[in-house]
């Protein structure tokens, strides 16, 4: 084996079918990979499972927007019509949690959408302008027919030789490569 | 348990609950006007004394017992409605994951015709009898709410239309769950397809049918009153409460050695659980919009309904309505790891159970008992009476059948639903190849 190339990004393995790739992605996670995931042209159940991936913690951001939503509408609504500007309308109390209620209500759902949206940007560490794996031809297949791992060089557990006997002995990978960095 | 004594069974049920009302009417008590509910209801309507009318309801009077036998139909409705909502949404949706539960919905609905159909007719008798729905006595040239919804409201239309109803949906029901039984014989695909179209129809039939039922039996207890909320109000509670059951129902028949256990997994009791979330929050919204556009017009002819509903204890009830059937399930089950665990879903269908029940008390009882909230003996009997009679009818109906559509072509994607037994993915996706 020649010497490294300056620098490696990780190590793709291309699978035929979303069984395959299933079991494979079983035995990444028995074999204690961390930096490493699965790219398919469509979701496939039970994925998350098969590589062991934890709860997302997306929902605790859609739930703090929405609580800030609600109190936010709730408060604004008081603050403008019952404390800084009373004004009767129809008759009606000059604060009541009721006809405050639409607007609080639409504000808990525009704030949930952004805390989940901007949430998981936060948590993917998104935007990301590039990626070594858009410059890789084989891997453009992801969007098509194809299913791929990756474990990135950056794995503690990963190593050239290993991880690509790994992936081509124990994963029965069809084809196997190096992306480069 | 052989079937002519299961049959006996379910007789002497209704026996049991013809000889109680027999005892009341042999102790009946004082009767009270049959005016004195609609006094009641038009003094609420016109704004003074609506506190005070009607306080001498004996509880062993036919009213008691016409309202108490209301609140409890109503509620068992709700279950054969929501099913009968479900099974169309399968179909409509074409959906798979519920596949494999298709037959127990199917079963409950189909209880619409006869049963439901027949225990309604109690109902007809008490309006005839003068005991639930003032309007029955009530001529229309001198209440103008009353004139202007006559073509409905009225002693033949209310007697031949509402067991039609009734009956008209019974039978959608039936002839889904006779298909998909024929299906089980010859595997053949085009049971399916009819089903669906069946159900393009029937859900407008659902819809309608739903609305005019509930506004027959609930809403024209107080005929002045209008909402074009009120049957998804109805709509909603019944399939909430609906989904629950069926939650604690399949997960009883998955267990090992029951007939589910091979086609229903943990994943399908999450979609139903998500479900039920859904409608929490479907139920509140549409409550609330009811509610709201009724407090924000301040129209005397809607409002009245509220104000009644806000006197005494009825207040309470209400609030225990925002808070215990949107605010406690709703925050419960935001927790996704929530939906699956056992140790809370029981309590909660419980829950559930008796929230819906109360939302039907809350619809039905205040024209009677305008001071407060009062249940009687009659209440829980009644209701655990019904409820026991549409159990022992659908267990019985149950195991005429396959417990499962055997051959329906969605059920193998029902039972690979989100389910990781890799030689599963493995031949599916072989097959698909």
């Amino acid at each position: 084996m020649s010497a490294l190339p300056l620098k490696t990004h990780g190590m793709l393995a291309e699978f035929g079918t979303p069984a395959d790739i299933f079991e494979a992605a079983m035995r990444c996670r028995d074999a204690g990979f961390s930096k490493w995931d699965v790219h398919t042209p469509f979701p496939i159940h039970g994925m998350d499972e098969a590589m062991g991936l934890r709860k997302s913690p997306v929902g605790w951001f859609t739930f703090c927007g929405g609580f800030t939503g609600f109190f936010t509408g709730m408060t604004m609504i008081w603050y403008m019509n019952g404390f800084d500007y009373p004004l009767v309308v129809g008759g009606k109390p000059l604060f009541t949690p009721l006809y405050a209620f639409p607007v609080s209500y639409e504000l808990t759902i525009l704030l949930s959408a952004f805390g989940t949206l901007f949430g998981m940007f936060f948590l993917n560490r998104l935007p990301k302008f590039y990626n070594p794996l858009f410059k890789n031809l084989r891997f453009r297949k992801a969007t098509d027919d194809r299913y791929f791992i990756v474990i990135e060089s950056a794995d503690p557990k990963f190593s050239v030789e290993a991880t690509r006997a790994f992936l081509t002995d124990s994963c029965h990978a069809t084809a196997v490569e190096l992306v480069e960095d | 348990m052989n079937p002519a004594l299961r049959i006996s069974k379910n007789w002497m049920a209704f026996l049991a609950i013809a000889a109680l009302f027999l005892t009341a009417r042999l102790f009946g008590a004082e009767h009270t006007d049959s005016h004195t509910v609609a006094n009641a209801v038009d003094h609420a309507a016109h704004g003074h004394d609506h506190g005070s009318a009607s306080e001498s309801v004996s509880q062993f009077s036919l009213k008691q017992i016409a309202h108490s036998y209301l609140t409890a139909y109503m509620f068992t409705l709700s279950l054969c409605v929501g099913c009968l909502f479900l099974s169309l949404a399968h179909h409509l949706f074409d959906a798979g994951w519920s596949a494999s539960i298709r037959r127990v919905t199917d079963t409950i609905s189909s209880l619409l015709f006869p049963w439901m159909t027949l225990l309604v007719l109690p109902i007809i008798g008490f309006a005839w009898h003068g005991d639930l729905y003032g309007w029955f006595f009530t001529d229309p040239a001198s209440d103008h709410s009353l004139d202007v919804k006559k073509v409905l409201f009225n002693r033949e239309t209310f007697s031949v239309l509402l067991p039609g109803v009734i009956a008209l949906l019974g039978l959608v029901a039936g002839t889904l769950r006779k298909w998909s039984v024929a299906q089980d014989k010859d595997g053949a695909a085009h049971w399916t397809s009819k089903s669906r179209k069946l159900a393009a129809g029937g859900i407008f039939l659902f819809a309608f049918g739903t609305t005019l039922v509930c506004f027959f039996l609930m809403k024209s207890l107080q005929h002045q009153f209008f909402s074009t909320m009120y049957g998804v109000y109805y709509f909603a509670g019944s399939v909430w409460v609906t989904l629950i059951t069926l939650y604690i129902l399949t997960m009883y028949l998955s267990q090992p050695g029951k007939p589910l256990e091979k086609v229903y997994f943990k994943r399908q009791q999450q979609d139903l659980a998500v479900l039920f979330f859904a409608f929490t929050v479907f139920y509140a919204y549409i409550h609330f919009s009811q509610y709201f556009l009724i407090w924000n017009a301040a129209l005397p002819e809607e409002t009245f309904w509220y104000v009644l509903r806000e006197v005494g204890s009825w207040k309470w009830v209400g609030m225990t309505i925002i808070f215990g059937h949107f605010f406690v399930p709703f925050l419960l089950l935001l927790n996704q790891d929530i939906k699956r665990n056992m140790a809370v879903m029981v309590p909660v269908a419980v829950w559930t159970w008796l929230m819906h029940y109360l939302d039907m008390t809350y619809n039905v009882m205040p024209v009677l008992h305008p001071a407060g909230l009062k249940l009687t003996f009659w209440d829980p009997l009644l209701w655990v009476a019904l409820v026991s009679v549409l159990g022992a009818l659908f267990w019985r109906k149950y195991q005429t059948a396959a417990p499962y559509p055997l051959r329906d072509p969605r059920l193998k994607e029902a039972v690979t639903h989100h389910e990781v037994p890799t030689s599963a993915v493995r031949s599916a996706s072989a097959s698909t190849h």
